[in-house]
């Protein structure tokens, strides 16, 4: 997986690339690291260009929002679509993070 | 001074037939109804690739038909050990076997890698493609993890736990004994049914115990619901280390 980011004064935009799964974990520290700098009160993960999501990387979705809810930054999930959005709908994440089309 | 570069290393050896012992182990861990086992012609074929494999390479071997693709491991002169006991058993056909050590398989991609040879051996239609390779990939990604790496999946919950799981999984990357584990993925298939094997090294797992995603916060557990959606059967056998997937085509 890859990311490009980009801020504006009210949140940050991280635009996610490729696919997101168990081997990604160094990545998720350096998109929560990003969390840790960030001041402004909302954070936008873009899955538009995202291919493949599975369940390790559902699961860094939930990390990224348990980080932003504990600095109390808005997180925000959009562009999922063709079999990324089958996954984020089998596992419910919809329930937990609140998912834009 | 040039450096001297490592001595190349037998990377896979192909055959069509597979060793007697590998068959019995097999058939025990993946027996389901309506699978024959014909026999299969004398002629084997046997390739030594050099080097540390990548998807390339692997996909070149494929395309020699192979049954069985079979990465060697370090040391030793595994090619001939392997050719001395490697004396015939027939393979499964429609089938095929790929068998890698854990720190190949890891960032491989293998459950894109299997599921383009099965497509491209006529065991995989078009519109089952997505739900299989998920499938196959969360089976793949267990036995990476969980089974030959042994990181639990309970390292998630704790406070910080992807912190621990990360440096968990560094460490376990980095350990030889973990890495030279082996992954094995068989496939067979019939004109209504796909069926895959996923076989790992690990301490295996208690298959019986519930699986834990009550609470839909949890970071881990989605993989077996996602095999349990997805996929017409799963099975889990051989103390955990064994998973059957099966699929109606």
């Amino acid at each position: 997986m890859k990311f490009q980011q980009r801020s504006t004064p009210d949140a940050v935009e991280v635009r996610l690339m490729g696919r997101l799964e168990f081997t990604d974990h160094d990545r998720l520290h350096d998109i929560v690291g990003l969390l840790e700098i960030t001041r402004a009160r909302g954070f936008v993960v873009d899955l538009s260009g995202l291919e493949f999501i599975d369940s390790a990387g559902l699961g860094m979705l939930l990390i990224l929002q348990e980080e932003a809810e504990s600095r109390n930054v808005k997180l925000t999930v959009r562009g999922a679509q063709g079999d990324v959005r089958r996954s984020i709908d089998l596992a419910r994440i919809g329930e937990i993070i609140t998912i834009d089309s | 001074m040039q450096p001297v570069p490592p001595p190349p290393r037998p990377f896979c050896v192909m055959r069509a037939s597979v060793p007697a012992d590998m068959t019995s182990r097999v058939a025990e861990r993946f027996a389901l109804p309506g699978f024959a086992l014909p026999g299969f012609g004398p002629a084997w074929t046997d390739a030594l690739l050099l080097e540390r494999a990548d998807q390339d390479r692997l996909r070149e071997a494929f395309d020699r038909n192979p049954f069985l693709t079979v990465e060697l491991g370090e040391g030793g002169d595994e090619p001939a050990a392997l050719r001395d006991d490697w004396s015939g058993a027939p393979a499964v056909e429609p089938g095929f076997y790929l068998s890698l050590t854990t720190g190949t398989a890891y960032g491989l991609q293998c459950a894109v890698l299997v599921c383009d040879e099965l497509a491209r051996r006529g065991g995989l239609p078009d519109g089952r493609r997505s739900n299989v390779e998920l499938c196959l990939h969360e089976a793949i990604a267990n036995a990476i993890v969980h089974g030959n790496l042994g990181i639990p999946s309970a390292a998630k919950s704790q406070p910080d736990g992807y912190r621990l799981f990360g440096r968990l999984l560094r460490e376990r990357l980095g350990d030889p004994a973990a890495i030279r584990r082996r992954i094995d993925i068989f496939c067979r298939w019939s004109a209504a049914v796909l069926a895959v094997a996923v076989v790992d090294q690990g301490g295996g797992f208690d298959s019986a115990a519930p699986v834990a995603v009550a609470d839909g916060k949890a970071q881990s557990g989605r993989g077996f619901l996602f095999m349990r959606a997805l996929a017409s059967g799963v099975t889990v056998t051989d103390g955990g280390r064994c998973t059957v997937l099966r699929f109606d085509l």
